[in-house]
């Protein structure tokens, strides 16, 4: 249930609010990282999730001001990433019990929000067929799945990193910036968490898509299952089956995480250069 | 005043350890010593520092060479020859004595650079002091300076912030691969102190399951025991690598008891997720260097810890200069207390404080007494001083009478209750 009034200022300025949270939030997070004051880490955890609650109300007010999915656009689109991102961060911080995610994540969520308000918002209606339940879920799951396969692509990041820095050598310190990095055990189990959430998502997301094209396509198109957008896409998901299942029967982390990152650029690619040069079906905004 | 402030003390640069284990004082015996002390007027005040490295005992002396009826009273108390305690003491008089205190507490004179445990044994020694009413005025604000002191070098210093012990980096590299040791599987290979010593402390860390290895099985089952852990035959020493997240070997074999070729085969197919840390603390090593190539693995040994040790303790070195200014900076603030107690400057201060507010009343009614003839004003002039004599003649002489401790105590008053310190710092 909406709490502010529906037009789009509100929701600009829902959305500003959202921002300053995630901003304070981070100047939290990394002073919890370079003092575990529990006052630090509450506040911060707190101002996080304030954020992205006033990030969704901020949705919520665009989409009954659109009078459609608040993320039919680039703007709608980070925003909504964002939320997902946040809320990822949150609830790893919450299954793991530990914070040194947050001096992470929290400034790439306000990245994705400050971006998404100072894109100008597009004035075209949206094509007839983007509405209903089904393709709602299907673009939210996806959604989500993106954010959390993106933050498995950090966590994977960092481990190289940090796995780098303690393999020894001339270079070995027990201070410097990797020092300040989560444990290696911890961004591996995250990474496993996030893994599975972006998987389960972008399956869920895509049988949805499924069930949505067989809706809207048949009988005019039967052959929107060989768009290049929808094979790319059944390919990295396959993929990163492959990937969720090898980690868990006890993968070497570092090939998890290699692997993870290597996902996640094909999911850039498919994002955005299949579709926005190849596919022909998929792209409904053209 | 500051020149009545001593120190005599023993530590673990000059004094062996055999003697300082003779001079060390359990909290009982401090209290007793201080009190010898009090009785034969040779301190007023004083607190007693006692730790394995050190056995200092500073105090408020009015004598004028209180050092010397101190190391009387000591030789005695200890049952040990004067000539001998004299031999390896520090001691030291007014800012000497402060400084000495404040390097301390700072871990400046450390037998380990830095090291923090120090600071708290300083503030131990005071509490028990304040306790027993052995630590006064100006001692209690002696180590309250000294405690801070310590503070801001641990915190705007790196003096204290790097480990520099073998087993401090390891801890501190192990931290960084597991969040906590709590739900980590490891592996002791060798039945030695080394291993019988983490044993204990991986027991303490919260690490319920423990594997001990030894080619002698009667030696891992006695350690398994004490830690409540289990045992492996010492076939099965690598196959176990498999199913653990730390290895810590600490042999007396010759050769490797494991050869980096089976542990790359075995990681294939690792059943246990995560990172595996391989600790050799043997001489020579246990474990092929090549292990740690493999990925995931984190293998270290005396070298690789030797030199992070070596090289913390030169970046600890460099961060000396940094801390000696704190320490510079905090010992001056202190004596410019300790000077503003002495009695001459203090009635002058609350002299100087009253007649300023004599003069500012008076101002404040200049105007209704511009109708009083100038008998009637010289009156009020008199009535005024008058009365400013009588307020300070009680103070004036309270401040001569009494023990010492006692006068001080006062003149820290009579300075806090007329606010004398700001106006001090208002006139600089």
């Amino acid at each position: 249930m909406a709490l502010f009034p529906s037009s789009l200022a509100t929701a600009t300025a829902l959305g500003y609010v959202a921002l300053v949270c995630y901003a304070v939030s981070t100047g939290f997070y990394v002073a919890y990282l370079r003092r575990p004051r529990p006052a630090f880490g509450w506040t911060a955890t707190g101002l996080a999730a304030a954020g992205a609650v006033m990030n969704l109300e901020s949705l919520y007010a665009r989409s009954a001001a659109l009078h459609s999915v608040p993320y039919r656009d680039l703007v709608g689109s980070m925003a909504l990433l964002g939320f997902f991102l946040a809320v990822i961060s949150l609830l790893l911080e919450i299954r793991h019990r530990d914070r040194s995610l947050g001096p992470y994540l929290m400034p790439v969520v306000f990245l994705f929000l400050m971006v998404a308000l100072l894109v100008p918002s597009s004035r075209t209606p949206p094509a007839p067929e983007l509405k209903g339940a089904i393709f709602a879920f299907h673009v939210t799951l996806n959604m989500l799945a993106y954010a959390a396969l993106a933050v498995a692509c950090a966590l994977s990041a960092l481990y190289l990193v940090a796995g780098r820095a303690l393999k020894g050598g001339k270079s070995l310190t027990t201070d410097g910036a990797a020092s300040r990095l989560p444990s290696l055990r911890y961004l591996e189990r995250a990474n496993r968490t996030s893994l599975g959430v972006g998987v389960l998502a972008s399956t869920c997301g895509f049988l949805l898509g499924v069930t949505w094209a067989l809706r809207v396509w048949r009988p005019d198109h039967p052959s929107w299952a060989l768009d290049p957008k929808i094979i790319s896409v059944a390919l990295i998901l396959a993929f990163y089956w492959t990937v969720l299942v090898r980690a868990h029967r006890g993968a070497a982390p570092s090939t998890t995480a290699r692997l993870s990152v290597l996902g996640f650029g094909l999911v850039i690619v498919s994002y955005t250069a299949i579709n926005l040069f190849v596919s022909r079906l998929h792209a409904f905004y053209r | 005043m500051s020149s009545a402030l001593v120190f005599l003390g023993w530590n673990h640069r000059a004094t062996p350890l055999d003697l300082r284990e003779r001079l060390a004082f359990s909290p009982e015996r401090a209290r007793e010593a201080l009190e010898g002390l009090f009785r034969e007027k040779v301190f007023s005040e004083g607190v007693i520092i006692s730790t394995c490295n050190r056995a200092e005992i500073y105090g408020l002396t009015e004598l004028e060479d209180g050092l010397t009826p101190l190391s009387q009273f000591l030789a005695r108390f200890h049952g040990v020859d004067e000539t001998l305690l004299l031999s390896t003491a520090l001691s030291g008089r007014g800012d000497v004595t402060v400084r000495h205190l404040f390097e301390v507490a700072s871990g400046l004179d450390s037998m380990v650079l830095g090291e923090a445990q120090i600071l708290g044994q300083v503030r131990e020694a005071h509490r028990r002091a304040s306790e027993a009413r052995t630590a006064r005025t100006v001692t209690n604000r002696l180590f309250q300076a000294a405690i801070e002191c310590g503070k801001r070098v641990r915190t705007e210093t790196e003096l204290g912030s790097k480990p520099t012990s073998v087993p401090g980096i390891a801890l501190t590299l192990t931290g960084r691969i597991f969040e906590s040791l709590a739900g980590c599987r490891v592996l002791l290979l060798g039945a030695g102190e080394t291993v019988e010593l983490t044993a204990s402390l991986l027991v303490d860390a919260g690490v319920g399951d423990i594997l001990f290895c030894n080619r002698s099985p009667e030696k891992a089952t006695a350690l398994a025991a004490k830690a409540n852990g289990r045992t492996l035959p010492w076939e099965d020493r690598v196959s176990a690598f498999a199913t653990v997240d730390i290895v810590l070997s600490a042999t007396s074999s010759s050769e490797p008891v494991v050869r980096a070729e089976p542990v790359k085969k075995l990681l294939m197919h690792r059943s246990r997720r995560g990172p595996l840390l391989v600790l050799d603390l043997a001489v020579p090593r246990d474990i092929e260097p090549e292990v740690g190539d493999l990925p995931d693995v984190y293998r270290y040994d005396l070298d690789s810890l030797g030199a992070l040790a070596k090289k913390n303790t030169a970046d600890r070195q460099a961060e000396v200069p940094k801390a000696a200014v704190i320490v510079d900076e905090s010992v001056r603030k202190f004596e410019e207390w300790l000077a503003g107690l002495s009695h001459v400057d203090v009635v002058k201060g609350l002299r100087g404080k009253l007649e300023e507010l004599r003069l500012a009343e008076l101002e404040r009614y200049a105007g209704k007494m511009g109708k009083l003839g100038p008998d009637e004003r010289e009156l009020v002039q008199r009535i005024t001083e008058s009365l400013v004599a009588k307020i300070l003649h009680g103070p004036t002489v309270g401040l001569k009478e009494g023990d010492p401790s006692e006068r001080l105590e006062r003149a820290a008053a009579v300075r806090a209750l007329f606010r004398l310190d700001r106006l001090d710092g208002d006139k600089k």
